[in-house]
């Protein structure tokens, strides 16, 4: 229609979650703290990665939710005004991801050889890699999120109710700060968590090739999500096709972007030849790893870049919905072929444990988001630009 | 000025003129429902949704660009993979011949540099560019105003002219000129 005239955008209200879905998250937690717990007994090294992978798999998501809000009031954006709640919605896991961390830490000795055994090179970093002070900045850091997190989604969450665009104004003052300290933050957090698994490599690029692999899986859940309360019938008349294509076209777009830094990680590295550098991608190319690392090249990259790239599939809901998930495995995979060499060079261990922890970090993860979505708006019905963003697409 | 009423000069349409987009958007949608063929709707900038009203089908300069992209990325393959391992095969760091990480940044780059050169031949040649056989009739409408041009086709006779005049201010237009057909160059 070319001249929809809506002055008001008719409050979706929250999410009534169906009672099968909850307890199907709470079998999945369930399932995960009892593999947790016989993990820790069987063959805690290996229960012990898996936890680090899942820890920081989901971390990123709820970060990437706070991150794509910090962006959209950063760049006062009107677009994404109907999709931003639910991007928020993810940034619910961030205060689990916290106490995650802070499990994690009693497996610190089986994760971080720095951490139980020294030679000259670790001793030359251990000013930096040291127990006391990695722990010190990694808390630090995830709590200056889930602060930002308090603050910004509050900020959201109270224009809900008196619509003032004071909120959005203070936001707007927040988001930057967030972003700059979310580039220095997310940089050091992924260089601690995942880089120091094998101290003696080092990787300048390694942080934005984490944040690609971070903005890669959110725009996919976001949209994913998205499309399933779309199903429901919970965004009518809020949410269409050109949302979603811009959504799609966010995607598109961060596919290239993790496939440009994914590869100037790989031929910096390829063509300088250093041997303190080649050890990790030596690592990956060898025994079952060639096969994660060409699934990335082709499966992360190759495969959703063609299937993305015309604009009739970007406008396709079942599509869309489709790659959204497949991207959201390709990033699991892309962690986990970061982390698990570590544990298992010869080539990718899957099992049992694996499954478990996974679904137990999805049960707690669909908990706390569907806890979020049932409790408040699924739309910033107060967003000053709600309006507009609803109307602003022709037809 | 356009000369209104100079006989000698072929008479080639009828143009609209308006103030605001808005207002052209929905004169398109009009002018489009109401069965003419013919017409063209000129702006200072490009105007989002017009290209719906107009009734315009896609483009099909993507599959241009999408081609000559990827005609560009393999092409620079090759002819790296040719000079460097069959040609004159260098050892280089004692790297293989066919080193083909090394070879990716310049496929990317002349990816884009055929993609991009081969959409705007495309463009040329889709749109008719270089026209030299029209000329814009009012310089306002490369400024700040937007026009709605009925073309000679639609109106064949006499009355036809007149039906259109009334047609283009029912629909909102501010002012209604007949438009005739000029040599090149300019008059103001």
């Amino acid at each position: 229609m070319l001249t929809a005239e809506v002055r008001q955008v008719k409050n979706p209200g929250s999410l009534i979650a169906a009672p099968s879905v909850k307890t199907m998250f709470l079998v999945f937690s369930l399932i995960g703290v009892v593999t947790f717990m016989v993990g820790l007994f069987l063959d805690p090294k290996r229960m012990w990665f898996s936890f680090l992978h899942n820890h920081f798999y989901f971390l990123t998501l709820a970060l990437g939710g706070l991150f794509f809000a910090a962006l959209q009031w950063l760049t006062q954006a009107m677009w994404s005004a109907p999709v931003r709640r639910i991007s928020e919605a993810l940034t619910s896991f961030l205060p689990i991801s916290l106490i995650t961390f802070l499990i994690l830490l009693f497996g610190i000795h089986y994760l971080y050889p720095w951490s139980y055994k020294g030679d000259i090179v670790l001793a030359g970093k251990s000013g930096y890699l040291n127990i006391s002070f990695f722990v010190l900045r990694n808390l630090l850091a995830i709590g200056l999120w889930v602060f930002f997190a308090i603050k910004m989604i509050g900020n959201s969450l109270k224009q809900d109710k008196d619509s003032s665009l004071a909120w959005t104004n203070k936001n707007r003052v927040l988001s930057p700060i967030f972003i700059i300290l979310f580039a220095i933050t997310y940089t050091m957090v992924s260089f601690d968590q995942l880089m120091s698994l094998d101290p003696h490599w080092f990787s300048t690029i390694f942080g934005v090739y984490c944040f690609a692999g971070l903005f890669y899986s959110n725009l996919a859940l976001t949209c994913v999500l998205t499309i399933l309360l779309k199903r429901q019938g919970y965004l009518e008349g809020i949410v269409n096709k050109n949302h979603l294509h811009d959504l799609g076209k966010f995607m598109f777009a961060f596919i290239v972007f993790w496939a440009y830094i994914a590869f100037c990680q790989f031929m910096l590295i390829w063509y300088a030849n250093l041997p303190e550098e080649t050890s990790y991608f030596l690592n990956r190319m060898h025994g079952g790893w060639i096969y994660v690392s060409l699934f990335l090249l082709i499966g992360k990259f190759i495969i959703p870049f063609f299937i993305l790239l015309p604009r009739g599939a970007k406008r396709n809901e079942k599509l869309l919905f489709n790659i959204g998930i497949y991207m959201l495995v390709a990033q699991w995979i892309d962690f986990y072929w970061i982390i698990q060499p570590q544990y298992a060079p010869d080539g990718p261990v899957f099992g049992l444990i694996e499954i478990g922890i996974l679904l137990g970090f999805l049960g707690i993860f669909g908990l706390v988001v569907q806890k979020f979505l049932s409790t408040h708006n699924l739309v910033a019905i107060g967003d000053p630009r709600l309006v507009e963003a609803v109307t602003h697409h022709y037809q | 000025m356009i000369q209104n009423n100079s006989n000698h000069k072929k008479l080639s349409g009828v143009v609209g003129i308006f103030d605001e987009p808005h207002a052209l958007i929905m004169a398109t949608k009009k002018t489009r429902e109401f069965g003419f063929k013919y017409f063209d709707a000129f702006t200072p900038y490009p105007v989002h949704g017009l290209e719906v009203a107009a009734g315009l089908k896609r483009s099909p300069i993507p599959y241009v660009t999408f081609v000559f992209g990827l005609a560009g990325c393999v092409l620079a393959f090759l002819y790296q993979y040719w000079t460097s391992a069959i040609d004159w095969a260098l050892n280089v760091g004692g790297k293989p011949y066919n080193s083909w990480p090394a070879f990716v940044p310049i496929m990317f780059e002349v990816t884009i540099l055929l993609g991009g050169l081969s959409t705007v031949a495309a463009l040329f040649i889709f749109c008719g560019l270089p026209n030299l056989k029209k000329k814009a009739f009012d310089l306002s409408i490369t400024r700040d105003r937007f026009a709605l041009m009925i073309e000679i086709q639609n109106l064949d006779e006499k009355d036809n002219l007149k039906k259109t005049k009334e047609f283009l201010q029912s629909v909102g237009a501010k002012e209604v000129r007949e438009v005739y057909e000029e040599g090149w160059g300019f008059s103001l």
